[in-house]
Order: structure tokens, then C-alpha cells, then sequence
């Protein structure tokens, strides 16, 4: 795995290797992967995906509202927020 | 009265009998898990649970498993109650509502004393990877107690509780409760809701308890497992009563045993032990049966692409905005999430989070993804097979013992190999559980047995007709002669 | 050098659904921040997704208008990446199997008919809003909107030009209100669209690169957007340069594109089907349902109510464009026996009040059957139709019932013969030079004795008897 696949998927996944740990955790991927690869051997031709073990389908809501407002425990659990919102820094689109 | 090791069967018979007092049984536990070293529990919560003994002393709480203390792994939200998933990226996390599992305990009247340690987010086999601290197995303090659900292993087999929750992503309840020596079980993928169970791998994750023993584990599932309509992976299929044929005769019925686990590789004592629980059964008239997996072998490599996959994307809300930790001088956003997020989660949860996205980027997604979900149909396909000739499979539920603390650590993909026994039976979604059966090395060891979808009857008969005909699950370690 | 523009648009319309697409939060427009937030919205750790059956329906009313295929078989699929507004860090949407595909619009740009092609529609959710002027280094999140169901609708690459763009916009915007999928209030983000636009020279079949305009929210806009953006890509392809693939935003102030701050990795959505959600199937009955609650689309109305009421085009058109309009006139065709009054009434006096006063027909003082009297006795010669629109006047002002104001006012048409010539001799007599210029041929002043004899009237004589009256009277 090259630096820079390493570079795209850390930052894609919003997380910094430190560099000490940088290499070791690329081996450890590396590793894991070719543990992985063992899947292109098999023969999956005629085979569906399984996306759930259920194979059910799924239940639909009635459209009415029963949520109340939780505006107050929600702001209030946040690492920052005024009375009304959610603060973040400053954006630039 | 020493409560230790004593069964929610006989604790709720001393409660009827008013031998013991809730307020009692309760203070006696805090007391326990005070001078306990196995680090099992990450918060208590003593003030409401005495409120809670007091009210059932008083007659004001009835049901299945009132004035019962248990314990809740830290992966179900509680509400009003420091969740943390055994993450500093949860720290200071106070959900605002309560999992649909906790809710239905709460319900039958049970006291949560408090939330056990656990792998960082359900990540691991053997308990090392928590924020809060390594916990140790009761039967050895230098090992560990198996993982992910190790807390509430450790809290039940050192007799601190006499039933605790887990969950069971690719064995978190079974290889923990065989390390450590007691009964644990997963049901059918669906059968418990996940509502407020915080999702590590959404199609593979499932509620379910330790206990003493297997009639234990009924009554609980009895309330643990329900339909939710807020979970829409949630089965609909009529609840069972899970102690209504737990006493079934097993005469003619029949075990598969797996011809790919090959357990000739293992340890002796392992081996034995096999062969012992099959003579148990076989003298209440069982037959055994070879059935094939084929696929079988492609379980670890399945689960290690679906699994990190979902949780990549299902970490993906801790990201420091809404809740959950947030870094110290962040300059702007992309600082907020990649500080927040390197400095909150642990490697062992960082190391799956890049393996997932990986395999679903760009380009991959085929060779992985799609790859691991088709051969999850064609282990599905092979039990379904296997289950028309057999009434439950039979197998090891871990290659050997608890193994040193450390020792692991260093080479994940040997971590990984511990759950080669466990892994197939969720990513079929059938119900599997792990009974005592035996030791290896002075240290516990466990049997699992896998029942088709929806049978969790069954496979409770099974062991609950084994263990009223041997006693491995009522040893327990020596507590004074290894602290 | 000559260009061709080649633009595809994606239009989200935010359904009209009570509750989100995945949670019971209500989905109401301007409610305090923060308020309309459920557990599941907020993407607290532990929760999971439930399907709102209406989204679903509107979903299918809108592909079955549309002529499109519904998969009755459908899946979810996660959308990864970040954003503050985006509580769990995924959008759920549907990539793979979208609920509706294939389908087409008809527009119209200035009397030319085109048909646009549409791709697709799928259902996924909005996220919440981004405020950046709250603070002057922060910005704040208001996650009311965050899970509110999106019609996502995809055309084909297939309009050449701003114009036409339009023409697609105004046709989608009537459809979605017309069918109650989307409430249309572009100002409000009801309906917004992303335009990718491209051009190429005549001639060429391999498309040029195409930008993304993201956001647009009035029809005025989408058209001074996508003009700047043409202009702009052929001055960089004539200046021999390459165009940049980008997403751009249209400042509306300065009437022109910007690309939006460029990100260092392209975003790889890592799509894969959401594992909480299982397929949605749309059964049989329930598709049948759907259809059996189909409405008849503007355009076959308007045909059918030239065919049988022999209605003007003009009026069918604008009747049968509106669902409050239309009903009304068909509950009036059902009891009156001249629809050509009762729509030339609607369309006339009835549209100029309703445009005065802003409102829908349902919502002002005009009951059906009112004005089922008033056509009544517009026909059967009580009252004129000068009258009516007096007694309309009045009707609107305070829902009276109109026999009640006929009556009160006096109000019923002079049909007497006798009467009439008694106030036609009283014109002539006192209007005696009009009447001696008129005979020497100055016939326009026909009008003025009409209208001598309506003054004394007060407006209530029958104008056809008047007419005969008169005339006969004058020649002889």
C-alpha cells in the first residue's frame, strides 16, 4: 500500500496517523488486506449478495408526527452550542 | 449472605422467600465489585439502584427479574447513564434515551448496577483495546477474558452479577463467555432490537446475555429478545417462550459436527474435552452426524471486509459536533473532525475504520465488498443446508484458552484467528452459544452450539440438558488464591 | 464559431410528507431552529432508520405522472462523507435501485414543443443547514431540515439552453404541485436545482466538460446562471483554454459563477446498501391504491374539458392547471347547464379576484353553491351578467348568499317589455338631438342611449331586450 493510498483513505476517514504509528499501521493494513485477498480465489458467478442475513423487506412508518422537540437536552449535550444551534468553525464554501 | 456465584434462579428464590432483601443483594454487590481487580465495570450507578432495591423491597416492583441486580455492557445506551462503548470519543456521553434491550430489562424489574468494560466499540477478542483500562480474567488476572463483551464476562464469571448483556458481532458474547468459563448466548440476527445498541457492523451485530447457565440465559432472552418497531432489521416473528421446552427429552435428535473445523490442529486438552461433551450427549441418546461447511474457511476473511466496512461508515457520525469528544485548538473544520477523531478513538478502532473504507473506495468495492457479501450467501447456503440433516452443529467455541495479556496484540491478523469458530454463525444470523465445558492449560474452556434461524429453543435444550448432566458451569476460580 | 450547450438538471423536491423520510419529526417550514429534531435525526449513537410509507407514494405518483418505470422493489445505499449539517456522516439515499426510472416531461418554450428524457428520481434525505453569519469566526448548524425526504429527479442531457431549462423547471414545478408531492415554494428550498451545463461545437457527438451549478433557486436565476456559464465556457474554449470539471455557485448579485473552494481530495462516496434498512417492496395492492388515487394530469383535463364543455382552449388551460380550480369548476358543471359561463366566470371575474387578494379559491368566501345560484340565475335571465359580477363583488367581500343580495338590492333583471319601452320613449323624448343625429346616421350612438336606459334602470334592465327595444324604437 503506497503513501499516498494511505494519505487518501486517512483522510477520507477524517483520521491522522501519527507518524510513529504511520508505518506500522500501514503494514498492519497491508497484511490485512492480503488476508483478504484470499476472496478473489473464489467463484461467486451465479452468486447474490447477501446484504442482511433477514432477507426481509422492509416495514413502513405511518406519516404522523410523534416526535416532540428535545432542542434543549440536545444543544446542552454538545461540545458547543448558544441556545439555538450547533457551532462548528467557521465554514467556507 | 455471600451471593457470589449464585444463580438469578436462586437469588430470585431468596428474594421470594425474603431470605435477602433487594437493598441487601444490591449493597452486597456494590461491596463485591469495590474489592474486585478485574477492572470489568467502566461506571456504576449505586445511588438509583438502592432507590430501585428500595422500591421493589417495598412491593412496588413486580416482574421475571425484579430486585435483580445485573449489568449492562457499555455499548447499550442508558438513559441518564455515561455510555461509553469503552471509547475516550464517548467519554463524557450521557444518552438521552434508553436501548429497547435495557428498556425490556428494566421492565422485567431488573436493577442495572452498572455498565461493564468492553473492546473499544466491540472491536476486539479480548478486551485490551478499552479506553478504561484492560480487564482481567477472574480465573487468571495475567489473561484476558476474551473480547468484545469482556466486562460482563468477567463481572458474572467472578460472581459479581449474576447476569450481564453483551453483543455478539463475530462471537463478543461466545468466545468470551467459554474464556472465562460461564454460558453465553446470541440469538438470531434480528430477534433482539438494536435500537440504541451503537452499531459497530449493523448487519452483523446482535443483543444477548451471560449467565450462570442455560435456564438463566432462557428467562433473559425471554425479555431481551422483542419486536421494535424502530428497528426496522427487527424479526417480527412470534416471541417465544424460551423455558417452555427447555427440559425436552434429546433422545434421537442430532448434532452436526463440522468436518472443515478440523480440531485435530488443536490443543490436546481441547481435543479431550470435545470428546468428553460428545459422550454427554450421546448417553442422552444423541446422535452425531458429520455435516460439511465448505465455505467455511471463508469466514474470517468475509467478516474482516463486511465488518469494517459498516462501522467505517457507521463511526462516521463521531465526528465532534453534535456530541462526544471534541479536540482542544481546532483552527477550523477539517481540524475539528481529524483532531477529534485521531485523538477519540483507539488504534485497533482507527485500523478497522481504514480497512473499511478502503475496501469500499473507489475501484474496490466489487473485488471486496461485493465480494464478501456473496460469499456470506454461500455460507449462509452451506448451514442451511447442513440444518436439514442436524437439529444444532456442534464445535470448540474458541481454539484454545485465555491467552496472556499482550500477547496478541502486536499481530492483529493472530486476533483475528481467535474468531474463526465463532464468525460464520453471524454472518448466517443464526443463534449460536457457548457452554462450559472443560479446561485447557488450568483454564476454562467452552462448547458452542449453533441452531438454525429462530431455534434458540433448541440449542437452550441442548445445553441446559448438558449441564444438568455435568458440572463444569458451576465451578468458578478461586478468587483469594489468585488476587 | 459556432456552439451548442448541452445541460442536464437535477431537481430535488423536498416532499410534502407530515414527518421525514426516515424518522417522526415533523417536516414543517420555519419553525425554531433545532426544534424538529428527533434521536434519529441527530444521528445520536444507537439509532436506526424507519421508512415513511407517504414518501413512497408521492415518490410513485410523481414516476407514474411522468410515464417512468417503478421499481417495486427499491434499496437504500449510504452516501459517505462529512459535513456539519450531515449528522451521521452518510446521507442515505438510493444509487443502486431508485424507485422510479425512465419517464418524461413535455415542455413548452414559446409555443415550440420539446420532450426531455428523465433518467431517474430517487428518494433520499436532506441534510440540515449550515449558517455562516451568525458569528464572525464560526458558523452554526440547524438540523430541522436534516432528514426531510427529497424527490431527487435527474434529466437527461437533453436541454440546449437556458430557455429551455426554464420551460423544464416551470413544467416540473406545476407537475409536483399539481400531484400534492411538493408544496413548490422555491423561495423556501422547496424546490432547488443543480444544472450541469457543457458545450460543445456543432456538429460534435463526444460531449464538452461540464460544470456543476449547484443550488439555484428561482426560475429567474436558473436562467441568468446557465447564460453566464455558457458565456463563460466558450470565451475559455475560444481563448483556446480547457474548461475546469467543477461545481460552481451562482452569486445572484453579481450575476455570475464561482467554483466553490476546491477540496483536496475528490470526494469518493464510498456507496455501498445501507445495512439498517432492508429492500422496500411496493406490493400489487398497494400500487393499486396508488393508481385508483391518481389525479388526471393538467394536460388530459384541459382536453377533456374543451371535448365536453366546449370550453375555450385558453380557459381550459388555466382551469385545469390548477387542482382547486379544477375541482370547483367540475362541481359547477355538474349541476349548471352552461359550463362555457360557469369557466369564463372563473377564469374572468372569479382569477381577477383570487389574484387580488392572493388567495386559492378554496380559501376564499365564494362557496360552490353560491356560485351554482349565481350561474343559475345568470342563465334563467333573472339577473344580467353585469349584475352578477356586482353580486360576486359582493360575495366575496362577505360569503352572502346571492338570491339574499339579488333580493335585498333589488337586484333582478328588468325583462318587462312594457317597462322597458316606457323608459326607451323617456330616453328618446329627452335626448331628442342624439336621437336626430343617430338618424343621420351617427350610429355609434346607439351605445349612448344603451346606456341612458341602463342609468335609468340602475344597470338592471335585460341587455339583449334593451337592445331589441331600442332598435326598434330608433327606426321607426
Amino acid at each position: 500500500m503506497d503513501n499516498k493510498t494511505i494519505e487518501t483513505i486517512s483522510y477520507l476517514a477524517r483520521l491522522q496517523l501519527g507518524d510513529d504509528k504511520k508505518e506500522k499501521i500501514t503494514k498492519d493494513l497491508e497484511n490485512i488486506i492480503n488476508f483478504v485477498d484470499e476472496l478473489q480465489n473464489i467463484d461467486t458467478d451465479d452468486i447474490a449478495p447477501l446484504a442482511n442475513p433477514l432477507e426481509k423487506i422492509a416495514p413502513k412508518r405511518e406519516d404522523s408526527v410523534t416526535s416532540k422537540s428535545r432542542k434543549e437536552a440536545f444543544l446542552l449535550n454538545s461540545p458547543e452550542s448558544d441556545q439555538n444551534y450547533f457551532i462548528v468553525p467557521k465554514v467556507v464554501e | 449472605m455471600n451471593i457470589r456465584f449464585k444463580t438469578l434462579s436462586e437469588l430470585k428464590k431468596l428474594l421470594e422467600t425474603k431470605e435477602i432483601s433487594s437493598c441487601e443483594l444490591v449493597s452486597e454487590t456494590f461491596k463485591n465489585i469495590a474489592s474486585s481487580k478485574t477492572n470489568s465495570f467502566i461506571t456504576l450507578d449505586e445511588e438509583r439502584s438502592l432507590i430501585k432495591a428500595r422500591a421493589f423491597d417495598e412491593g412496588k416492583i413486580k416482574g421475571d427479574l425484579a430486585g435483580i441486580p445485573i449489568a449492562q455492557k457499555d455499548l447499550f445506551c442508558t438513559k441518564n447513564l455515561r455510555t461509553t462503548c469503552g471509547s475516550r470519543i464517548l467519554e463524557n456521553f450521557i444518552p438521552p434515551y434508553d436501548a429497547t434491550v435495557v428498556e425490556n430489562l428494566n421492565a422485567a424489574g431488573s436493577i442495572c448496577v452498572g455498565k461493564t468494560n468492553m473492546d473499544e466499540f466491540a472491536m476486539g477478542s479480548s478486551n485490551e483495546t478499552s479506553y478504561y483500562g484492560t480487564v482481567k480474567n477472574p480465573w487468571d488476572f495475567e489473561r484476558v477474558p476474551g473480547g468484545s463483551s469482556g466486562g460482563s464476562a468477567a463481572a458474572v464469571s467472578e460472581g459479581l452479577i449474576c447476569a450481564a448483556t453483551g453483543t455478539d458481532t463475530g462471537g463478543s458474547i461466545r468466545q468470551p463467555a467459554a474464556l472465562c468459563g460461564i454460558t453465553g448466548i446470541k440469538p438470531t440476527y434480528g430477534r433482539a432490537s438494536r435500537w440504541g445498541m451503537i452499531a459497530f457492523a449493523s448487519s452483523l451485530d446482535q443483543a444477548g446475555t451471560f449467565a450462570r447457565n442455560a435456564e438463566d440465559c432462557a428467562l433473559l432472552l425471554n425479555h431481551i429478545c422483542s419486536h421494535d418497531t424502530k428497528d426496522s432489521t427487527s424479526i417480527s416473528d412470534e416471541q417465544e417462550n424460551y423455558l417452555e421446552n427447555i427440559d425436552d427429552d434429546l433422545k434421537g435428535k442430532k448434532i452436526g459436527i463440522v468436518k472443515e473445523f478440523d480440531i485435530s490442529n488443536l490443543n490436546k486438552e481441547v481435543q479431550d474435552s470435545f470428546e468428553e461433551s460428545k459422550k454427554i450427549f450421546e448417553a442422552l441418546g444423541v446422535n452425531f452426524v458429520e455435516v460439511s461447511l465448505p465455505n467455511i474457511k471463508l469466514s474470517v476473511p468475509t467478516y474482516y471486509v463486511v465488518a469494517p466496512a459498516e462501522c467505517s461508515s457507521n463511526l462516521s457520525r463521531f465526528d465532534g459536533v453534535k456530541y462526544g469528544y471534541r479536540a482542544n485548538n481546532i483552527n477550523n473544520l477539517e481540524e475539528l473532525y481529524i483532531k477529534s477523531r485521531s485523538e477519540g478513538f483507539g488504534d485497533e478502532v482507527k485500523r478497522r475504520i481504514l480497512i473499511g473504507t478502503y475496501v469500499l473506495s473507489a475501484g474496490f468495492y466489487d473485488a471486496y465488498y461485493k465480494k464478501a457479501q456473496q460469499s456470506r450467501r454461500m455460507i449462509k447456503n452451506d448451514f442451511m443446508e447442513a440444518f436439514k440433516d442436524v437439529d444444532i452443529i456442534m464445535s470448540p467455541s474458541s481454539p484454545s484458552s485465555a491467552f496472556k495479556i499482550g500477547s496478541k496484540t502486536e499481530d492483529p491478523i493472530e486476533m483475528y484467528l481467535e474468531d474463526l469458530f465463532t464468525i460464520s454463525a453471524n454472518l448466517a444470523g443464526v443463534p449460536a452459544m457457548s457452554i462450559p465445558h472443560g479446561f485447557a492449560y488450568g483454564l476454562p474452556i467452552g462448547l458452542q452450539l449453533m441452531g438454525n434461524y429462530l431455534e434458540e429453543s433448541k440449542i437452550l435444550n441442548f445445553a441446559h440438558q448438558y449441564q444438568k448432566n455435568s458440572d463444569w458451569h458451576i465451578k468458578s476460580p478461586n478468587l483469594e488464591e489468585i488476587s | 464559431m459556432s456552439w451548442e450547450t448541452v445541460i442536464g438538471l437535477e431537481v430535488h423536491a423536498q416532499l410534502s410528507t407530515n414527518t421525514k423520510l426516515f424518522s417522526s419529526a415533523s417536516t414543517q417550514f420555519g419553525s425554531e431552529p433545532n426544534t424538529q429534531v428527533d434521536l434519529v435525526d441527530l444521528g445520536l449513537p444507537g439509532v436506526l432508520p424507519v421508512v415513511n410509507k407517504d414518501a413512497f407514494k408521492k415518490a410513485i405518483r410523481f414516476g407514474l405522472a411522468i410515464k417512468a418505470d417503478i421499481n417495486q422493489e427499491s434499496t437504500f445505499d449510504r452516501k459517505n462523507y462529512f459535513y456539519p449539517d450531515l449528522p451521521k456522516g452518510y446521507q442515505i439515499t438510493q444509487m443502486t435501485k431508485p424507485i422510479v426510472e425512465g419517464g418524461l416531461i413535455d415542455i413548452d418554450v414559446d409555443g415550440d414543443k420539446k420532450t426531455i428524457n428523465i433518467t431517474r428520481a430517487h428518494l433520499e434525505e436532506d441534510a440540515g443547514k449550515s449558517i455562516h453569519d451568525a458569528y464572525p469566526d464560526k458558523s452554526v448548524i440547524d438540523l430541522n431540515r436534516a432528514g426531510t425526504p427529497l424527490l431527487e429527479i435527474v434529466s437527461e442531457p437533453e436541454i440546449s439552453s437556458a430557455k429551455e431549462a426554464v420551460a423544464y423547471m416551470k413544467a416540473l414545478h406545476q407537475l409536483v404541485i399539481f400531484l400534492d408531492v411538493c408544496d413548490g415554494d422555491m423561495s423556501q428550498g422547496s424546490l432547488r436545482c443543480d444544472a450541469n451545463v457543457s458545450i460543445r461545437k456543432v456538429g460534435d457527438s463526444e460531449l464538452g466538460t461540464r460544470t456543476e451549478i449547484k443550488n439555484i433557486n428561482s426560475f429567474k436565476f436558473i436562467e441568468k446562471a446557465i447564460n453566464f456559464e455558457i458565456k463563460r465556457q466558450i470565451k475559455v474554449l475560444e481563448s483556446g483554454e480547457k474548461v475546469t470539471q467543477e461545481t460552481r455557485l451562482y452569486d445572484s448579485g453579481k450575476d455570475e459563477t464561482r467554483p466553490m473552494r476546491s477540496k483536496e481530495f475528490a470526494n469518493d462516496y464510498r456507496y455501498f446498501p445501507d445495512p439498517d434498512l432492508l429492500p422496500v417492496v411496493i406490493s400489487n395492492d398497494e400500487m393499486e391504491e396508488i393508481r385508483s388515487t391518481f389525479p388526471e394530469l393538467p394536460a388530459d383535463k384541459s382536453k377533456r374539458y374543451i371535448s365536453e364543455f366546449q370550453i375555450d382552449k385558453s380557459e381550459a388551460e388555466i382551469i385545469s392547471s390548477s387542482r382547486e380550480l379544477s375541482n370547483f369548476f367540475e362541481v359547477a358543471v355538474e349541476s349548471t347547464n352552461d359550463p362555457k359561463l360557469a369557466a369564463n366566470l372563473l377564469v374572468g371575474e372569479i382569477g381577477s379576484l383570487l389574484n387580488k387578494d392572493n388567495i386559492k379559491i378554496d380559501e376564499s368566501k365564494l362557496s360552490s353553491n353560491n356560485f351554482n345560484i349565481l350561474l343559475q340565475r345568470i342563465s334563467d335571465g333573472t339577473i344580467s351578467k353585469k349584475i352578477a359580477k356586482t353580486i360576486l363583488a359582493e360575495i366575496w367581500e362577505t360569503g352572502r348568499n346571492a338570491d339574499e343580495i339579488i333580493n335585498d338590492q333589488g337586484l333582478v333583471q328588468i325583462q318587462d317589455e312594457t317597462l322597458l319601452e316606457e323608459v326607451i320613449i323617456k330616453v328618446i323624448e329627452s335626448n331628442s338631438k342624439q336621437v336626430e343625429d343617430y338618424k343621420n346616421g351617427k350610429d355609434k350612438l346607439f351605445g349612448f342611449f344603451v346606456g341612458q336606459v341602463m342609468k335609468e334602470t340602475q344597470g338592471k334592465a335585460n341587455p339583449q331586450a334593451v337592445n331589441d327595444l331600442l332598435k326598434k324604437a330608433l327606426n321607426s
